[in-house]
């Protein structure tokens, strides 16, 4: 199971599915891995990561897309886990904030993000990291402006907006620093 | 929690058309941000699931220039805003992506969801009113275009049947000379649905199109008072008029983004913004 290739993968994404067993088998690549499960067509997303691949990363808080703690990252784009169907993401390629770090060491977004403070609870931090990442894949020099609203789907309630701002915000500066240098 | 319910994904429409005319409670899936919460709180009570994400001709976003665009039912919000035809050519419909709910959210959801949910205070059918949008509805029995005017019939109710699937959305060409635009007031700024949102457009003969939300139990056209502003000619006075006389074509109620009262004002003041939003433009 562990040799499907990329076009395997495209393949399973547009493939035709039918759960008339209310089983149904998802193939998937999180974080690098390929996933074979079978689960109930009526798992969110979010349930699938957490209680089947024990991803705890990814938090469950409005369960309604408003607050962001359930973003990961989908075939490139952050999207709010809770309302996905885990079946939705056949074919698909996940990143959740268990990705971000390589070989046991912090990625550069990640660190900033304890340089910064950018974290007084941490139950928000995980969805703020993929939405970060999301927004420094897409856009690896973002203005103020555009970090604000790449990150304005993401509720901290302990209010410190501005420190994850500064992370982001230095993330990017040492990000596009790094990649001139290599 | 979910409703107990047999997941489909067909990739080609007639399939779907199919499982459409078989069952009536099949619920069509696309991005989901409506669908997952209705499912989650109980809402409704979904047999069967849907998934049109693999049609292909549900993906067309295609614009032929002197014709117009074209939006697919897959077609998600993120695209509206990044598309330079949109920007170029309808202001107020990239106006109103922009302004929907947070970036994660316009990753998944799609033009033709926010329509076929028919919130009345959904943000973007006032810009597509304002552009005479039409809407392609398919079935076992044939394919049916539509006003989008008379799409909407109630709050959260469209002509739509158990059995029909929007395949797009169109917008025809605005032509030269044509801008238009949409503002909207919320209880805060970020993702909250709009108290009042207004689109305005003035096309290139000069005459003004009103699409008005979150002030009747549908998004609404102003016909009746489009023709009375644009028999008076488009001025300064004219536009306070209108700004006033809006009250005369909207029933608001109170609920717990407004009271009727703020609603009845705002749709004036915001009407007003766009208007002289669009007049600075041009002059």
């Amino acid at each position: 199971m562990t040799n499907i290739d990329d076009k395997d993968m495209c393949a399973m994404e547009a493939a035709h599915i039918n759960s008339k067993n209310r089983q149904v088998l998802l193939t998937c690549r999180v974080n690098g891995q390929v996933v074979v499960e079978e689960i109930d067509p009526t798992m969110l997303l979010l349930h699938f990561l957490r209680d089947r691949l024990k991803l705890f990363g990814a938090k469950e808080a409005c369960g309604e897309g408003e607050c962001g703690a359930c973003t990961v990252i989908l075939n490139g784009e952050a999207v709010t886990s809770c309302l996905i169907l885990a079946i939705e993401a056949q074919g698909s390629e996940i990143t959740t904030v268990e990705g971000l770090s390589k070989n046991g060491e912090l990625s550069i977004l990640q660190q900033q993000f304890v340089f910064e403070d950018a974290l007084q609870c941490g139950f928000c931090t995980p969805g703020m990291l993929m939405s970060a990442r999301a927004l420094l894949d897409r856009n690896p020099d973002p203005t103020d402006e555009e970090i604000m609203e790449g990150m304005a789907g993401n509720l901290c309630r302990c209010t410190g907006y501005q420190q994850i701002f500064n992370a982001v915000k230095c993330a990017a500066r040492l990000e596009r620093e790094e990649l001139n240098r290599s | 929690m979910l409703s107990q319910f047999d997941y489909v994904k067909p990739l080609v429409l007639d399939e779907a058309l199919d499982v459409l005319s078989r069952d009536t409670d099949t619920y069509i899936l696309a991005g989901g941000t409506d669908l997952l919460i209705m499912l989650r709180h109980e809402l409704i009570n979904a047999r069967h699931i849907l998934d049109i994400k693999a049609i292909p001709e549900l993906k067309v976003f295609s614009y032929v220039e002197g014709k117009g665009l074209e939006i697919g039912a897959n077609v998600v919000v993120n695209k509206l805003i990044e598309s330079e035809v949109v920007r170029d050519n309808y202001k107020a419909l990239h106006d109103a992506a922009s302004c929907l709910a947070s970036y994660q959210l316009r990753n998944r959801a799609t033009l033709v969801g926010n329509i076929c949910n028919a919130s009345p205070g959904a943000d973007l059918p006032p810009a597509l009113l304002i552009y005479n949008a039409t809407v392609k509805i398919a079935s076992k029995d044939g394919v049916r275009t539509v006003p989008l005017k008379e799409f909407f019939t109630g709050v959260k109710k469209t002509q739509l049947t158990k059995h029909e699937l929007v395949v797009s959305v169109f917008l025809p060409e605005p032509g030269q000379d044509d801008d238009s635009c949409y503002l909207r007031q919320t209880r805060l700024k970020g993702h909250d649905l709009s108290t009042v949102g207004v689109a305005c457009r003035i096309d290139k003969n000069g005459k003004a199109c009103i699409g008005i939300n979150a002030v009747a139990i549908t998004p609404l056209r102003l016909t009746a008072l489009e023709d009375e502003l644009n028999a008076k000619g488009i001025t300064e006075e004219s536009i306070l008029w209108a700004a006033d006389e809006i009250k005369n074509h909207i029933r608001p109620i109170s609920d717990v983004r407004s009271s009727k009262e703020y609603r009845l004002h705002m749709a004036g003041v915001l009407f007003k913004r766009c208007m002289m939003q669009l007049m600075d433009k041009e002059a």
